[in-house]
């Protein structure tokens, strides 16, 4: 069947539990809709045919574990800013190319654990900072839904291997938006959990309270799936919580919205693409309809998450990507003439325009004279911002936002103005910067076809009622079909 | 509106405290970016607060520590196979002209 | 020089890195082992791997807490790990996690005994941890780094600026050495540098409330150095003062080959290390619980030691002081006394014998060819009367340069001490009717020559004679 690359993880693994296909079939399907489709979309930059085959092969040897292993056979493109051992790891950029990863990320080895395959490294903006794919030094990512779009960022790549039925899910990275932004523009499910529910450990920092690593899938239990093999306490991640991990995906059969009351804040819908604010208003009817109350929240210090988070962001930007100097790995610039020069030359040229600018924004912040008006300000806004949405849940069990303002942008339509890029990214940042889960769920098209997402903001490590929630809202509004 | 815009010396002290070499567009880009961007956070500054208190983002049920035990020995060739100039065994760059 | 000294006061504050005792590294599982082959103990954490993240060593901290109970200190229940921003080869991050703000205690002190007898109080400002940076060796064409070292846990111990002299500072450097040693918190190995030491020294004329100029002086990587390099600093100083020349700001360093320091770097405007909390790690929280456990469990310290071996040896103040030096020679003394069961006579040992061998060979305690139980042995074969204490000396020295056992020594040379009477009395009788004017001269009143008379009988038998039952029966054959 050569439509098994378009088969999500659900049907997947009932196939193969009834030995309708082998993991080896599913894989050359996979690799043969990447050949055709790749090369437009850009969505994989490493993908090693030799190492899928030998691990389906693998898989079909064990047979038996297609019982019990939670991912068995399904092959999941991972960004390239998370490492597996011996495939590259660039984080779409060039100070990084040509790394092999010497160890696996705690969730890729979970992945792996429960049957996953490997398929390839999904394209991504440039160390995560981004929210378009075009940052990337490997050339930018487009929509499957309009080739001449953005399919969303940073994880814009693993987005479009999903919504290219390249693969049937992916692993993102989430720091201000970057799964739920890319879920949002493709018309997928993207889950950014709780901060310290799924370990860090392998995946390339960017801002270290506010990363998490999360996946992006067709449905509400692919993601769910996914979702709970990667969770969980690491002791590699001194930031991971121990609070035990229940089946996402076993609970989605008693989704129900009985009782619960969803918050939004009007203010926000101000300023918001037409088209998205209806099919906002009619998700709400939808979750009306399907028993819930809705409620108005306010959120005020919300509005100053974009100079909060672009003052927090870069200053741990800054700090972790120091090590990207030309010494130990990693790109060292050609010419120099002392250690000096190494450095400034190696990172002047290996990282690119926008990862400079945040550099030193951060370095900006943090420097000396400047630290308490910037930085430590920043820190203290942002537990007013925290503390916002812990007022909130007093009164609702879950916040309603769109996830974008607007649809699938046209490439090149906001590379110029810093800003405007920014601003695609304001119902998601506050997310982070309190620390909550939040899913993304396809909730409307606009005129042109192009994918608009709903945004669930859950309280913290309330991860399976959110997913319960969605899966009610998936099962009024339907699952997308992907072109 | 007031566009405050970083001098040229401003930008080199932080390109090279980042050590970042920039070319003069590079220079002038900055100066214009990182001051339209750093204007705009100067909202910050009107925000009351209610305490100083900073975020804590670590779950409180973290665990804070590893105990002391040697673990296998790291497969070092994985590390060292990205370098990218090796002598007899480290990492090797030309001299340190100042150190810290 | 000494109208100077009373012109001028020096004021020095220490600053010391020591490394911490344990297994793993700081934030990783690798070796904490010093010596072993170029980058063999490394991981992806130690060594800046995109995505590694770091997990904190439990017993370092423990060792923290012990040091700073030793040490007087406050400690703070929770404390912060920050970055300290910089570049640098070694230092694989291109930051290092340490402390700044807050780290995890403050205001404590270390009392110290100087060489007139004064026990002086110095204060201790804080002490935090960090990790330490990998190696940069110097190679002919540019540099290598080592990574090893990169990782390792360090305390940073940093005085007040109370110390006024070399000495001083010497005695202070000495004390917490030995209380880091004696807690088993650091090895105290400056020469394998896991006990490093800064000096700041400035100098200013006596009277005077203002601090002068200082100057880093770095790499002082030896006791011996220490107050040769601090006495040098500050006479340095005095002396451009004396001419009116400004003390510049700079780092210095110790030339042990010319005695002298030198200028090792002008000191720039203070770098901005752009410290914030490292989010990868929870705010250190010690309860006091832990504190409580971690002092019940303390090592004894030093002056433990001291006051024990005096109440439980009856030592003097003196001696007790000489024998808890270093741990090591304090345990080894303490098998000797325990072996010998005479306490006294091992300190003597030790202190005097052993220590005088060891300082002239240029050996440690720690490799002494002597062991302890065999030390002990020597005495117990004294006290029995096997051999008299001259004798002794003798095989205590073949067992110096042998290491063999002292029963094997005197068999070999049939050094058995002789205190058979019958033996004796021959011998006597012999020195008796070799010296008939002495004997005369004895009888006289001439009771001095008893010395004489052992003196010669002592000669007859090699030395192997009782001396004391020597002189007991001299004087009865003359008397």
């Amino acid at each position: 069947m050569s439509s098994l690359h378009s088969l999500d993880i659900q049907s997947l693994l009932a196939g193969y539990q009834k030995n309708d296909f082998s993991v080896q079939e599913v894989a050359k399907s996979c690799l043969e809709a990447i050949s055709k489709k790749n090369p437009q979309l850009n969505a994989l930059l490493e993908v090693s045919k030799d190492r899928v085959l030998a691990r389906a092969a693998e898989l079909d040897q064990k047979k038996s574990d297609a019982q019990r292993l939670k991912l068995f056979g399904v092959p999941i493109a991972i960004k390239d800013n998370i490492l597996v051992k011996d495939w590259q790891c660039t984080a779409g950029s060039k100070i990084l190319q040509g790394y092999r990863s010497p160890y696996t990320a705690t969730t890729v080895a979970r992945l792996e654990a429960e049957g996953a395959v490997v398929l390839g490294k999904a394209n991504c903006d440039e160390f995560a900072m981004g929210s378009s794919n075009e940052s990337s030094a490997f050339g930018p990512c487009r929509n499957p839904w309009d080739l001449e779009r953005v399919p969303g960022g940073s994880s814009g790549g693993s987005a479009a291997a999903v919504a290219g039925s390249l693969c049937p899910a992916a692993l993102g990275s989430d720091t201000g938006g970057s799964i739920r932004q890319p879920a949002s523009l493709c018309g997928l499910v993207g889950i950014k959990p709780s901060y310290g529910r799924v370990s860090r450990f392998g995946a390339i920092a960017y801002a270290s309270s506010l990363d998490q690593v999360g996946p992006l899938g067709k449905t509400v239990w692919d993601s769910a799936r996914v979702l709970e093999v990667i969770s969980g306490w690491d002791r590699f991640d001194a930031t991971t919580s121990k609070a035990p991990v229940p089946s996402y995906s076993d609970a989605l059969k008693e989704s129900t919205l009985k009782g619960l009351k969803f918050g939004f804040c009007k203010s926000w819908l101000e300023g918001v693409d037409p088209a998205v604010q209806k099919a906002f208003e009619n998700s709400m009817q939808l979750l009306k309809q399907a028993g819930a109350e809705i409620v108005e929240i306010d959120l005020p210090y919300t509005k100053y998450s974009l100079s909060v988070y672009y003052l927090i962001a870069p200053s741990e930007a800054s700090s972790n990507l120091a090590r990207y100097d030309g010494v130990h790995y990693g790109f060292r610039a050609p010419e120099f003439k002392d250690s000096e020069t190494l450095y400034n030359r190696s990172r002047g040229q290996g990282f690119g325009k926008e990862v400079k600018l945040r550099i030193m924004l951060g370095t900006y912040a943090l420097s000396a004279g400047y630290y308490d008006a910037f930085y430590l300000k920043a820190t203290q806004v942002r537990k007013m911002i925290q503390q916002d949405f812990s007022n909130a849940f007093k009164k609702c069990d879950a916040v309603l936002t769109p996830t974008s303002p607007s649809t699938a942008f046209k490439l090149g339509e906001k590379s110029d103005d810093p800003l405007k890029m920014y601003l695609s990214d304001v119902f998601t940042l506050p997310v982070n910067l309190a620390g909550l889960p939040a899913v993304s769920i396809p909730c409307g098209l606009d005129d042109l076809r192009l994918p608009i997402g709903l945004q669930i903001i859950g309280r913290p490590f309330d991860e399976l009622r959110l997913l319960q929630m969605a899966r009610v809202h998936e099962s009024l509004f339907g699952v997308l079909k992907h072109p | 509106m007031v566009l405050l815009m970083l001098s040229k010396e401003e930008v080199l002290k932080i390109a090279q405290l980042a050590r970042l070499e920039l070319s003069p567009e590079e220079v002038v880009f900055f100066q214009n970016r990182l001051g339209r961007v750093l204007d705009y956070m100067k909202e910050l500054n009107g925000v009351k607060l209610e305490a100083a208190a900073t975020v804590r983002h670590v779950p409180e049920d973290a665990e804070p520590f590893r105990e002391d035990v040697v673990e296998e020995a790291f497969d070092r060739e994985a590390i060292m196979r990205n370098a990218p100039a090796l002598d007899e065994g480290g990492f090797s760059l030309p001299a340190i002209l100042e150190s810290e | 020089m000494t109208d100077l000294n009373n012109k001028y006061e020096a004021v020095i504050g220490l600053e010391v890195h020591a490394q911490l005792l344990t297994k793993s590294k700081m934030f990783c599982s690798c070796a904490n082992q010093f010596g072993a082959a170029i980058n063999a103990n490394i991981c992806p954490v130690c060594t800046g791997q995109p995505g590694a993240l770091p997990a904190v060593n439990r017993q370092a901290i423990e060792l923290g807490v012990r040091a700073a109970m030793a040490l007087n200190c406050q400690i703070r229940n929770e404390s912060i790990f920050a970055r300290k921003n910089y570049f640098y080869p070694d230092l694989p991050k291109g930051y290092q996690i340490s402390q700044y703000e807050k780290p995890f205690c403050e205001k404590g002190s270390l009392t110290v005994r100087l060489k007139s007898g004064e026990q002086k109080q110095f204060g201790i400002t804080r002490i935090h941890f960090e990790e330490d940076a990998g190696k940069n060796v110097h190679a002919s064409h540019g540099t290598v780094v080592n990574l090893n070292r990169a990782g390792v846990p360090l305390i940073e111990i940093v005085s007040e600026p109370d110390m006024r002299t070399s000495h001083e500072a010497g005695q202070y450097l000495r004390a917490l050495h030995s209380i880091l040693q004696f807690g088993d918190i650091c090895d105290g190995n400056m020469e394998q540098g896991n006990f490093r030491c800064d000096a700041n020294i400035s100098v200013r004329k006596r009277g005077d409330s203002k601090f002068g100029t200082k100057v880093e002086l770095k790499n002082i990587n030896s006791f011996r150095f220490v107050e040769k390099a601090i006495e040098y600093e500050i006479e340095r100083q005095i002396d451009l003062v004396e001419k009116g020349e400004a003390i510049r700001q700079q780092t210095r360093t110790w030339n042990s080959s010319k005695n002298i320091t030198e200028l090792m770097r002008e000191k720039e405007s203070a770098h901005d290390y752009r410290y914030f909390p490292d989010p990868d790690l929870a705010p250190l929280v010690i309860s006091e619980a832990w504190i409580k456990s971690i002092r019940s469990q303390m090592p004894e310290m030093p002056s433990q030691v001291l006051a024990r071996f005096q109440k439980d040896y009856a030592l003097s103040e003196y001696d007790a002081g000489v024998l808890t030096a270093t741990k090591e020679l304090a345990s080894f003394y303490e098998q000797t006394a325990a072996k010998s069961k005479n306490p006294k006579a091992s300190a003597n040992w030790v202190a005097n014998e052993l220590l005088g061998r060891l300082n002239a060979a240029g050996k440690e305690i720690a490799n002494s060819p002597v062991k302890a139980q065999q030390l002990g042995d020597l005495v117990t074969r004294i006290d029995q009367g096997e051999i008299s204490g001259k004798i002794a000396k003798t095989v205590f020295e073949e067992m110096f340069l042998t290491g063999r056992n002292p029963a094997e020594i005197i068999k070999e040379k049939g050094l058995v001490q002789i205190s058979d009477t019958g033996a004796i009395e021959v011998a006597i009788d012999k020195v008796i009717a070799a010296n008939p004017s002495q004997v005369a001269d004895y009888k006289a009143g001439k009771v001095k020559l008893l010395g004489f008379f052992v003196g010669q009988v002592m000669k007859e038998t090699q030395g192997q004679a009782n001396p004391g039952m020597v002189n007991e029966l001299v004087k009865k054959k003359l008397d």
